[in-house]
């Protein structure tokens, strides 16, 4: 039988995100939680593999015990096993820290597994690290950005786009790959299926005690976050003074990449071609 | 007492929030404009079990508890309150009573295609000379051999024009009516049973409201509801759980107009300020905010006695009471924030502001709710 697992981050609605200027992190408790778009698209893969081919999905996801929401959610929508890593000494942890355990608890819970689907970024980080540093920490192949993903007699067979080009690519199993947002438009949820996600099912919550982990999430992450704003923008007019080509030349110095943008040209390019 | 949904009724509410949103969402004021139900959004809701939404899971229901069933109410009727209409005549007054009241075979041969949206339910108590009074309807259903036959005209059956099955309120005893007043199962294809034109009404237009005529229409003795003569017991019973459905209904109503409220008085300028610089303006979102709050509060408290088997009839009656008369007011209040505007078919407003008025006065109007708080009321011992 399939085995897949779905790592699933739980992410702050978007009207929603609050964080502490002191320590830089996002006040998840505060935040009304969302399952993260990209993790959501990566498990709607692995229902489509499921459906296709059976197996049985496991959807992990770390963070606050309020993270469970979004497991419930998974399994309402047909994953069949669902793991909590939760714990406050492990809050904090960056990506590094968090792929390093996620693998412990992988290689605890699951280790027999095929294939690992991760969303490619989250909404609230955008870092899109933790999928393919989970792959090197359990040393399997991992596959990046994947659009659009078939399995054919244990080899796994991937588009994604890059740089502007489809690369087909083919994998070994076991395997990891992190899903775009472009192709599996997730399905909704059937409402006998929240029904049973709280009333008959549980949730395997694990802490670092159970992981045999003596770290902290804060101190033990290499990765320090320097600062976090909101951007801003601002609308201003500016006038310029003077003859026409002088302007001219004075507008594309100092706005030329703006204007490029806008119009989609590379005017640097264009001039020097020129 | 705990204030704070549990997650799981959080779940219940994001997830119907974004069907709704999605599908429900861009084409609310069309089918509203062309009095057009939306058969292709139905065919999604099917799937999702919103037509078996308390049914057993054994007849393919979700059997879910009463305050999911209102938050799904409440959050498609915040959308587009003709299909939360549509959701909760059918299930709560169209399907529920089978499951209630109806053997083993009745359940079995009904509730899975009603649970499934295969067939979609109606309710007939209505007629042109009973209404409020349950008691009254001239309908008939006489005995004859191995059925009944049913002759009669029952007018504003919500679902009318879509229905699969009908619950018939018909007396079948013209002696003793009150005491015999009995509900049958009537199948559309049946022989007899004709649907009439779709009304043209002030609010909810999207759901096809009808009259449904029922000529020498012969339904097997099988489809006999209860035990002949439990008519009233049935339609009281049933009434008292629809009216959590109008209840919730109407609160989504109120919840739409206060939230483009709000968002209105905050982007429209008067005086080289926002409306919500005004303390009149203020007062009126303040009150309405707390009016919201309150509703909700009555509302889920007639679903947790419904739940825990406590009698809940008064309960239900104060929470569609003060629901649907809130919805009235906030409705109004959101057109005057709106003002020209919100007198326009331009905005959403005077969509909530034409669908609230009917919760006032179906499923028992408010009238009819004061009777049945006041009958509670005086029945305790002093």
């Amino acid at each position: 039988m399939l085995k897949l697992i779905v790592c699933i981050k739980q992410v702050p609605m978007v009207s929603e995100l609050n964080w502490d200027p002191r320590t830089g992190t996002l006040k998840r408790d505060l935040a009304e939680g969302m399952m993260n778009p990209a993790c959501h698209h990566a498990l709607e893969a692995a229902l489509r593999l499921k459906d296709l081919h059976g197996g049985h999905i496991t959807a992990i996801t770390m963070g606050p015990p309020m993270a469970e929401e979004v497991l419930r959610e998974a399994m309402a929508i047909g994953a069949d096993r669902c793991i909590l890593l939760t714990d406050k000494r492990l809050a904090g942890a960056d990506t590094f820290m968090t792929s390093f355990i996620l693998a412990r608890a992988i290689e605890k819970e699951c280790s027999n597994f095929d294939i690992i689907l991760c969303g490619c970024h989250t909404s609230d980080s955008e870092t899109a690290q933790v999928g393919p540093q989970l792959a090197e920490e359990l040393k399997i192949p991992g596959a990046a950005y994947v659009e659009w993903l078939e399995l054919k007699e244990n080899i796994l067979r991937m588009k994604r786009l890059s740089d502007n080009f489809l690369e087909t690519m083919e994998m070994d199993l076991p395997g990891l790959v992190t899903v775009t947002t472009s192709h599996y438009q997730p399905r909704y949820v059937p409402l006998s299926g929240i029904q049973d996600a709280y009333d008959k099912c549980d949730i395997i919550t694990l802490d670092a005690d159970d992981l045999k982990l003596n770290i902290i999430g804060t101190k033990d992450s290499p990765t320090r976050i320097l600062k976090v704003y909101s951007p801003c923008s601002e609308k201003k007019n500016i006038e310029m003074k003077g003859p026409a080509k002088k302007i001219a030349e004075e507008l594309l110095d100092k706005f030329g990449r703006k204007i490029g943008g806008a119009i989609k040209k590379d005017l640097k390019a264009y001039e020097q071609e020129k | 007492m705990n204030f704070n949904p549990c997650l799981k009724h959080k779940t219940v509410r994001k997830t119907v929030s974004k069907f709704v949103e999605t599908e429900l969402g861009p084409i609310a004021h069309e089918i509203d404009q062309n009095a057009r139900f939306p058969v292709e959004v139905v065919e999604k809701m099917r799937a999702l079990n919103f037509f078996g939404l308390q049914v057993p899971r054994k007849y393919g229901g979700a059997e879910m508890d009463s305050i999911s069933y209102a938050i799904v109410i409440e959050e498609i009727s915040r959308v587009c309150a003709a299909m939360g209409l549509c959701i909760t005549v059918h299930n709560s007054v169209g399907t529920n009573p089978i499951a209630q009241f109806g053997t083993k075979e009745q359940k079995e041969k009904f509730l899975p295609p009603l649970a499934s949206g295969e067939i979609i339910g109606a309710f007939c108590l209505t007629e042109a000379n009973a209404g409020s009074d349950a008691g009254g309807v001239e309908t008939t259903a006489v005995e004859d051999g191995d059925d009944y036959v049913i002759n009669g005209t029952k007018i504003f059956v919500t679902n009318g024009g879509i229905c699969g099955s009908a619950l018939i309120f018909a007396i079948t005893d013209s002696e003793n009516q009150r005491s015999t007043s009995s509900v049958l199962i009537a199948e559309k294809n049946t022989p007899g049973f004709f649907v009439g034109e779709i009304e043209d009404l002030c609010g909810m237009r999207a759901n096809p409201v009808s009259s449904l005529f029922f000529e020498d229409c012969r339904v097997p003795k099988s489809n006999l509801l209860g035990r002949k003569g439990d008519g009233l017991k049935i339609g009281l019973s049933t009434l008292d759980s629809g009216r959590i459905g109008i209840a919730a209904q109407a609160l989504g109503i109120a919840q739409a107009a206060f939230d483009d409220a709000l968002k209105y008085s905050k982007e429209r300028q008067q005086f080289k300020k926002p409306l919500s610089n005004f303390q009149t303006i203020q007062n009126y979102l303040a009150d309405m905010a707390t009016e919201i709050d309150a509703a909700r509060l009555l509302l889920y408290r007639a679903c947790v006695f419904k739940d825990s088997g406590k009698a809940f009839g008064a309960e239900a009656a104060m929470a569609k009471l003060y629901c649907s008369t809130l919805a009235s007011r906030v409705t109004g209040l959101a057109v005057q924030i709106h003002g020209g505007y919100g007198y326009s078919k331009e905005y959403d407003v005077e969509r909530y502001f034409r669908d609230a008025k009917v919760t006032e006065i179906y499923e028992g109007t408010s009238e009819v709710q004061r009777m049945v708080i006041a009958r509670s009321l005086l029945s305790k011992p002093t």
